[in-house]
């Protein structure tokens, strides 16, 4: 089952081979597929990466030997050299940036900025370009925190829109890798701008670049502490949700446990349901069909198995196995919020039954539920039954509230008239 | 009036040969000639002939003002021939019997006539004396062949033997050419020479025929023919194709009329040529028909050089398009009742097969322009059928054409699969065709998809595509295909059992009650309006043909039970709240079911829409196993695959549905109910009803909660009193009034606000555009934009675009 439930080959045509790394180091360690096929995996993955200790090592414990073919020699020794001759031309430049006296000339604008440089200190476009160079080298090896920073300094001199462009992914890369979820959210915000400001030659290139942004972008949103509002307004806004329909539908289940978890956001709830009912016939896990029985089907023990599905998913899902005991929590609060809508009087037993707690956990956990969510409801000890107290307004109330406003209105539309 | 016919055979054949002489053209110089040299005496007897035929002509008409002047004429110094005596004779019958009608009838004639008449008696008398022996003569023998006559005349008197010789001889002259021309004119041509066609001036005569060509007095039939001789004698592949190119445009124009179709026979030709030049072509793939080719030396066998290619001017697509229009056209104009459709109905495949080589052709030789159009044909012939319809005809083409032809587009091996093939085709438009034709290709797709319910891939094609934001610019068939397809995603819906789905396709087009025409499957008959006759005309050559047909019946079932399972809880919902009531879903519904409720007597039902209508009458009493009854006595559901699931699913909605309008009706009159016992009443399972019911609690469509341990359904609505009710509309009253009191006093302060306050609004409002602007732009980067998600007022909206702009266009 959680074998079906994966998504990793469906997210790995979309990612960067590093960051796929991750994805694949969680897989083996939960231990779902077979531990060889993973190691053969990773080696396919990084073999053509700068990466070359590593590869090594995966090929002996792959191979069972303690002999390493001759070409990984002579790529570690051209990888090596590489390294050199780059980090010399960009030291070049770093040299001069890191100078206090340019440091203080550098203004905002970038065009004045690569004049004067190029004027007083002789900087050439080649210079620059190396910078971009040997942070994608340094990224290829595997020096994240490097690649990045050279990546920033590269954004600041250069003026190729495309160069910059693919720096700011290169970014985003590093950042995520380097788990610096600050600095990667800011690239997120950057390079959604991008993205939805330019001007692509063709709708399908656009969707291409929203959905890998969308891809990269769920690293970052389940690591970093504010994400999951983001994940939200993000995600729901229409681009981005006509990209997920069209493109990644399986992407339902990030946005799904981000709705689910989050508090505040109750009231997104019905547009979820509205689009996880129109692509149920496209995707469907059990994260999507626990909104469903819930919320379409109003089948509250069919919801409750599928809540014990969704946990097993959750543990095994790289981005939300950290959200498992939250899900759990909310998606309890949800049923219960629901059922009590709906019903009159409760079986104590019956609900904790429902949400998978004993009866005296059941219990707590509904006083703590009336409690908090002010439902409006009493708890009969004697017949061990929760009763709804309904409130419905009475018609002489709905007219009341109609009317209310009318005179104070009318009054001020009176006294307009009479200034005129 | 034996008599006046007795005597026309005689003077019939004089008339003919002036008629020759007179009209024809092409004698013309000829006649010209000739009357130079006529005697004095010949030009009387010219003179006698128009006089007798004039006679002719006016006795039909009683016209005696006219028999009179050109009685006078002919009593010249010279003999009397014998076509005068007969006129005499003949006249003076008619004469006769005239007089004696004019007896028995009064005052019919007026004077002039009555005068003429009168006068004419008296000439006719002195006359028939003065040559009583020949008419008496005429009288006894009054049958005559023609040689005979002019033997006669031979005989009549010596003197005009010499002047006749030449008259009988330029008569003869001229019968001759008559007859040939019935056996075949091409033996004999203006100087009587016979013409022979050889090879070798096939050339010269292809170019006086294409010279003739359209011009006013050309005989069709007679240069199709002529084409067919040169085509039998072409001996060159070169002339071959040369032949053709004409032959085939010339049986096209034979028929002129845009509202017949063509013979079938003359069809069958044509289909025959067209392959023939496809053969041609594919065995010297030197020579290339093209559209477009440099000046070409047009009479002389080109020399070719080996490895080069050859352009002659000409389109094979246009062929084939015109062949394919023309099948449509008869099929059209043939009554489809009749055997005569269903033969016509098999040469499809031949058509079919005919479209096909012409791919393969275009293809190869990668002119992509005609490789579209024939796609798009191809297509237009596959997208309705059925798939085994379609398997068998693609297995007849790959008989036709074994021999190594296979297409890159479509591969033999993909057309055993009908979905492969049809996406195959529309792929390559896709990524090949022009607007148009890629838009009817995504329709035809789109179909194909409805057809075999994937309802989830139509759909989405059909918002992704945003066919439906501009379909109401393009032409009126594409449109009509549009309509088509979007009633075919909606008979889909139902099948699948979405019937909310299923309303909000067909509504647009079933609501508007011109069914058949937004379909092109009949012309309407207008109330109230008359067409302008080009109107009709254009609408008839729009229809489809027969076999290509949604049955409308079919339809309307379908589309008036989806409102019914909508419209009756919705009702029932709506209550005695008279605002509620007002929101219609299905106005022909709603119409149908007033007027059934208006009828004092209600017979048992008879047609489909009785059936619906007492269906929705028992669904709205609760009475759900009556309407299952009647629904499910519907004949037509035999025309849907797997009519039994279509059932089920039926009976299964009415019952869900009663279950709903039973808790909408009664719920104000019931403070609890036993959640088993709806489940028995309505044969539900338990947590069905439960599910439905806390669905209607959620939505906040019925005012009520459940009761877990009693196992009931308590309900809080109480049905407002009279005065309550009243009162609440009073304060909605009041409400809109308020509402409306603003509105006026802004829009007065709009007009009346001094400069300043003006630019302030003005600056306003172009911010406001601004963000508009910005909206809009947002909106329209990225293909997928408006998506899916509002799928049902999508399609609302965009068709009811359509119905404000062009009568066609719902």
């Amino acid at each position: 089952m959680a074998a079906t439930y994966d998504l990793t080959p469906n997210l790995i045509p979309y990612l960067d081979r590093h960051l796929v790394f991750p994805l694949l180091e969680f897989l083996s360690m939960r231990k779902i597929y077979p531990e060889i096929d993973l190691l053969k995996a990773k080696y396919e993955l990084l073999a053509k990466t700068n990466m070359v200790d590593f590869i090594s090592i995966l090929y002996k414990t792959i191979h069972d030997t303690e002999e390493v073919p001759s070409e990984f020699t002579t790529k570690r020794n051209e990888v090596l050299q590489n390294l050199e001759n780059l980090q010399t031309e960009a030291q070049r430049v770093l040299d001069l940036i890191e100078n206090p006296e340019v440091i203080a000339a550098l203004r905002q604008d970038k065009l004045q900025n690569l004049n004067f440089l190029k004027e007083k200190y002789g900087l050439t476009d080649e210079m620059v370009n190396s910078l971009y160079q040997f942070g994608q080298f340094q990224y290829n090896c595997g020096n994240y925190e490097g690649a990045s920073d050279m990546l920033y300094h590269f954004r600041v001199l250069s003026t190729d829109h495309e160069l910059n462009i693919s720096a700011l992914w290169g970014k985003l890369a590093s950042d995520i890798l380097d788990s610096n979820w600050e600095a990667a959210l800011e690239e997120v915000h950057k390079l959604k701008e991008i993205i939805d400001q330019r001007n692509f030659a063709s709708p399908l290139h656009q969707l291409q670049q929203r959905t890998w942004f969308i891809h990269w972008s769920i690293f970052v949103f389940f690591n970093h502490p504010k994400g999951r509002d983001n994940i939200i307004d993000l995600f729901l806004s229409p681009s981005y949700i006509n990209t997920i329909q069209t493109a990644c539908p399986w992407i339902l289940r990030y946005l799904t446990t981000a709705v689910v978890t989050n508090k505040r956001r109750k009231n997104i709830l019905k547009d979820l349901v509205k689009i996880i009912q129109q692509e149920s016939y496209e995707y469907r896990d059990p994260i999507t069909e626990f909104i469903e029985s819930l919320y379409v089907k109003f089948d509250f023990e069919g919801a409750q198995r599928k809540l014990k599905e969704c946990e097993e998913v959750l543990s095994n899902d790289f981005f939300l196995v950290a959200t498992l005991q939250e899900f759990v929590e909310n998606a309890r609060h949800l049923i219960s919020e629901t059922y009590c809508r709906i019903h009159l009087k409760i079986d104590i037993s019956g609900l904790s039954q429902t949400l998978n707690l004993d009866q005296e956990a059941g219990e707590k956990w509904i006083v703590n539920l009336i409690r908090d969510t002010r439902v409006d409801a009493k708890i009969d000890f004697k017949e061990n039954t929760v009763i709804m107290n309904q409130n419905h307004t009475s018609i002489y109330q709905q007219v009341i509230e109609r009317t209310k406003g009318l005179s104070f209105r009318s009054q001020v539309l009176a006294s307009t008239i009479e200034k005129h | 009036m034996s008599r006046f016919f007795r005597a026309k055979p005689a003077s019939g054949i004089a008339a003919k040969s002036r008629f020759l002489k007179d009209v024809s053209d092409s004698e013309e110089s000829d006649s010209d000639e000739k009357r130079e040299v006529k005697s004095a005496k010949d030009k009387k007897l010219d003179a006698l002939e128009l006089s007798v035929k004039t006679i002719e002509n006016a006795k039909k008409i009683n016209e005696w003002v006219a028999i009179q002047n050109g009685n006078a004429k002919p009593l010249g110094t010279f003999g009397i021939p014998r076509i005068y005596i007969k006129t005499i004779a003949s006249l003076e019958d008619f004469l006769n019997e005239s007089l004696q009608k004019e007896k028995e009838a009064k005052k019919k004639m007026n004077a002039t006539q009555a005068k003429a008449l009168n006068s004419m008696k008296n000439k006719i008398k002195k006359i028939i004396r003065q040559f009583e022996d020949e008419v008496g003569k005429w009288r006894q023998n009054p049958i005559l062949t023609e040689d005979e006559e002019i033997e006669d005349d031979e005989d009549l008197g010596e003197f005009v033997k010499s002047t006749k010789k030449s008259s009988i001889k330029k008569n003869n002259e001229l019968y001759a050419t008559e007859f040939n021309d019935e056996e075949g004119f091409e033996q004999v041509g203006k100087g009587n020479k016979p013409i022979e066609y050889t090879s070798e001036n096939l050339f010269k005569k292809l170019r006086e025929i294409m010279e003739a060509r359209g011009k006013k007095n050309t005989d069709r039939l007679e240069q199709i023919k002529i084409l067919q001789k040169l085509l039998g004698v072409a001996a060159t592949p070169y002339q071959k194709i040369r032949v053709l190119l004409a032959l085939i445009p010339a049986q096209f124009d034979y028929n002129p009329s845009m509202s017949n179709y063509m013979n079938v026979d003359m069809w069958k030709n044509t289909q025959e040529e067209i392959k023939q030049l496809l053969t041609i072509l594919e065995t010297n793939p030197h020579f290339i028909i093209r559209e477009y080719v440099e000046e070409e030396v047009e009479d002389k066998e080109p020399v070719i050089e080996s490895g080069q290619t050859f352009g002659i001017r000409g389109s094979i697509v246009s062929f084939i398009d015109r062949l394919d229009d023309e099948f449509i056209k008869s099929l059209q104009n043939i009554d489809p009742h009749t055997t005569d459709y269903v033969d016509r109905l098999k040469d499809e495949t031949e058509l079919y097969a005919t479209i096909v080589r012409g791919q393969i052709h275009f293809e190869k030789n990668e002119l992509n322009e005609s490789t579209s159009r024939v796609v798009m044909r191809r297509l237009e012939h596959l997208y309705y059928k059925p798939d085994q319809v379609i398997q068998t005809v693609e297995n007849t083409v790959n008989l036709l054409y074994p021999s190594g032809v296979s297409s890159s587009i479509t591969p033999s091996e993909i057309t055993q699969d009908s979905s492969v093939l049809i996406r195959a085709l529309c792929v390559y438009l896709y990524k090949n065709g022009e607007s148009l034709l890629r838009t009817r290709a995504m329709l035809c797709h789109i179909y194909h998809h409805a057809l075999h319910n994937r309802f989830y891939t139509a759909r989405d094609m059909l918002l992704m595509s945003h066919l439906q934001d501009n379909i109401q610019l393009s032409d009126v068939g594409t449109q009509i295909l549009h309509n088509r397809t979007m009633v075919q995603v909606g008979l889909c819906a139902f099948r699948e059992g979405m019937i909310k789905e299923s309303q909000s396709c067909l509504q647009e087009i079933c609501g508007t009650g011109r069914v058949k025409e937004l379909l092109a499957q009949g012309l309407q008959i207008q109330k109230y309006s008359q067409l302008p006759p080009e109107q009709e005309k254009l609408d008839r050559q729009r229809q489809l043909p027969f076999h290509m047909h949604i049955n409308l019946e079919l339809l309307e079932c379908a589309y008036l039970t989806c409102s019914m399972l909508l419209e009756i809880p919705a009702m029932a919902a709506a209550g005695s709240n008279p605002e509620a009531r007002k929101k219609v879903i299905s106005k022909p519904f709603r119409r149908m079911l007033d007027y059934n409720e208006r009828q004092v007597f209600s017979g048992p039902p008879e047609n489909t829409r009785d059936h619906i209508m007492g269906a929705a009458k028992a669904l709205a009493a609760g009475e759900w196993q009556k309407c299952q009854e009647l629904i499910g006595a519907i004949k037509i559901w035999d025309l849907m695959p797997e009519t039994q699931k279509i059932k089920e699913m039926l009976n299964r909605k009415i019952q869900e549905e009663g279950l709903r309008t039973y808790l909408f009706t009664y719920s104000s009159y019931y403070t609890t109910f036993g959640l088993e016992q709806l489940s028995t009443m309505f044969s539900l399972p338990l947590n069905t009803v439960t599910s439905i019911v806390s669905k209607m609690i959620w939505n906040e469509e019925l005012a009520a909660s459940l009761d877990q341990i009693n196992n009931v359904v308590v309900l809080h609505r109480v049905e407002p009193t009279k005065v309550q009710q009243l009162s609440l509309m009073f304060a909605e009253k009041a409400f809109s009034f308020v509402e409306a009191n603003e509105r006026t006093l802004e829009q007065k302060q709009l007009s009346g606000q001094n400069q300043r306050d003006q630019q302030r609004q003005k600056g306003q409002s172009n911010q406001q555009q601004n963000t508009e602007k910005r909206t809009t732009y947002q909106k329209r980067d990225g293909q997928q934009q408006r998506g899916r998600n509002n799928f049902n007022n999508v399609l609302g909206n965009s068709v009811r675009g359509r119905t404000q702009q062009n009568r066609y266009r719902s």
